[in-house]
């Protein structure tokens, strides 16, 4: 009995493995013989092999006069400086909220304020204030990140065990030690937590501002290519957003897993 | 047998490592419409060197608000609290508390939780580690120090506080039903555990349960709380150390465990005693 349930645990997973698949494989298919027979009108929707034949074109001549790594490239570092520098704000103000009262009541309010205006909201701001350079994007996703980062941190510091600090305070340990070798770590899941969802932001954000103003960039591929008719263009640029997005969340997991092995999931 | 116990205290006349005087502590009403609650009333007890004293009483009678005070988790409203001839103000190392739910650190190994408090004031090392080596042998917990808090039982968890604890030589180690929240034979082996440890390093141990079996068995003084907060008895276990489980089935001990269930439930005494207060456990035959 033992032996057999994880074999059939095994075969269970290989069968839904196989569905999913099929799935993909139905949806290829559907879209195929659609475009093949004519069901609508490659102008419309391009056939697999267009959208493969645009790609090639794309990584040889690029878009816009700039090869495709480019406009990856700028995508990337916008998201990635507003990420950085949001967490690096973030995580510190996020602790000193939660550990201090005065701190949570000083900055709460702005919070909450912000609480339930979508970033995207202020792109429009940001571009009167800041023009449509990299300042204001940058200015942008850094906002965003802040904003979840300091949430989720401050959450993690409340949520740390009373025991736990005082078995710190027990052993002799200074304010400052108790922050960064008790507080810190304890807090240390809700601060991925925080760090995870804005990084999947920060993403969503970019190619949003990216739509709307920009020279360079995935969203601007898009929403160029759109207002060309280059149809197989926009599907190319959301493919590969779609498969930035993967790949992020692939690498947040996997920090998530390397920085907290000890939580025991 | 009593009477030897007796002799090595005389003999011996430690000062007292905890003194409490008068102590008393409220807590001020949760919401308007509660009211305060007098945690301890008056509560006066001391703790000699080396001894392991029990502090017995139903669940919310203060026993955890004593043992948060000495620990200096929390401060008194009236009387003194003295450790070591030092009067209780912070928390420190030389009052060091096993939780009832173990406080490890998760991130870190089992060799790091117990050497947390040396390394962190900045002890030297050449003095520490073989100690803490020592020590894990001593609670059984050899083979895993690398492992993480997540990957222990409760019993394994508990081992680890205990060395934790031991590793920074407290005047006193308090400890919080530190076995309360495990399963009767994981207990039992804890017990025994702690008997063993006890009779090596000799800690001075004041231990906070609601189980008087575990108060007899491990104790050599057990103060009796009541519901209102007060200490309302205190008696000496007469069993010599070193202490076997075989004890638990001898007579005397059950007899002792009855006084104790009956001084722990004093309003069915009232009722069968027809008396008015709690009953004395000296005036309590069989």
């Amino acid at each position: 009995m033992a032996a057999a349930r994880p074999r059939r645990g095994n075969g269970a997973r290989l069968r839904y493995s196989l569905i999913s698949w099929g799935t993909v494989g139905t949806i290829l298919l559907l879209w195929y013989v659609a475009t093949a027979w004519g069901w609508v009108s490659s102008f419309v929707l391009p056939s697999p092999g267009q959208l493969l034949a645009e790609f090639r074109l794309l990584l040889l001549k690029g878009y816009a006069g700039k090869p495709l790594a480019e406009h990856l490239w700028a995508s990337l570092l916008r998201t990635f400086t507003g990420l950085g520098l949001g967490i690096a704000v973030g995580v510190p103000v996020g602790l000193l909220m939660g550990y201090s009262p005065t701190a949570y009541a000083v900055l709460s309010p702005i919070f909450s304020f912000l609480r339930p205006i979508p970033p995207i909201a202020f792109i429009p701001l940001m571009i009167l204030y800041f023009g449509i350079g990299e300042f204001s994007k940058i200015a942008l996703i850094f906002l965003a990140a802040l904003y979840y980062v300091v949430l989720n941190s401050s959450a993690g510091v409340r949520t740390v065990p009373r025991d736990l600090i005082r078995a710190g305070e027990n052993m002799g340990l200074t304010r400052v030690q108790l922050f960064s070798h008790v507080i810190f770590w304890a807090a240390l899941p809700h601060i991925m937590t925080g760090v995870k969802t804005a990084t999947a932001v920060s993403w969503a954000i970019v190619v949003a501002a990216e739509l709307i103003a920009a020279q360079a960039g995935l969203g601007f591929m898009v929403m160029d290519a759109t207002t060309f008719f280059r149809v197989p263009n926009v599907y190319i640029g959301i493919i590969i957003i779609g498969l930035i997005g993967v790949t992020l969340e692939i690498i947040t997991l996997f920090l998530d897993r390397r920085l907290l092995h000890w939580a025991g999931k | 047998m009593g009477g030897e116990v007796a002799t090595v205290t005389v003999q011996t006349a430690p000062p007292a490592k905890i003194v409490v005087r008068d102590v008393g502590r409220t807590f001020p009403p949760a919401s308007k419409r509660s009211f305060p609650i007098v945690a301890l009333r008056e509560v006066n007890c001391e703790v000699y060197a080396q001894e392991i004293v029990g502090l017995l009483g139903p669940s919310g009678c203060g026993k955890t608000t004593l043992l948060n005070l000495i620990a200096g988790f929390d401060r008194q409203d009236q009387g003194t609290i003295s450790v070591g001839g030092q009067p209780v103000n912070r928390p420190g190392p030389d009052r060091m508390m096993v939780f009832q739910f173990p406080a490890l650190f998760g991130w870190l190994t089992v060799w790091d939780n117990i050497v947390f408090g040396p390394r962190h004031r900045g002890e030297d090392e050449r003095e520490y580690v073989p100690r803490a080596r020592a020590l894990i042998e001593a609670v059984g917990l050899s083979g895993r120090e690398h492992d993480y808090p997540h990957q222990l039982s409760g019993g394994m968890k508990q081992r680890v506080q205990l060395a934790r604890a031991l590793l920074n030589r407290p005047e006193v180690l308090l400890m919080d039903e530190p076995f309360g929240a495990l399963d009767s034979q994981t207990r039992s082996q804890m017990q025994e555990l702690l008997l063993q440890v006890w009779g090596l390093y000799h800690p001075t141990i004041l231990l906070v349960t609601h189980d008087p079996e575990e108060a007899l068995f491990l104790c050599g003084r057990v103060y009796i709380m009541g519901r209102d907060g007060r200490i309302q008895d205190s008696l000496t276990v007469p069993f010599p150390y070193p202490r076997t489980v075989g004890l638990i089935g001898t007579a005397e001990f059950a007899r002792l465990k009855y006084e104790l269930l009956r001084a722990l439930r004093p309003d069915e005494n009232d009722q069968a005693s027809g008396g008015r207060a709690g009953g004395s456990l000296k005036g309590g035959g069989v």
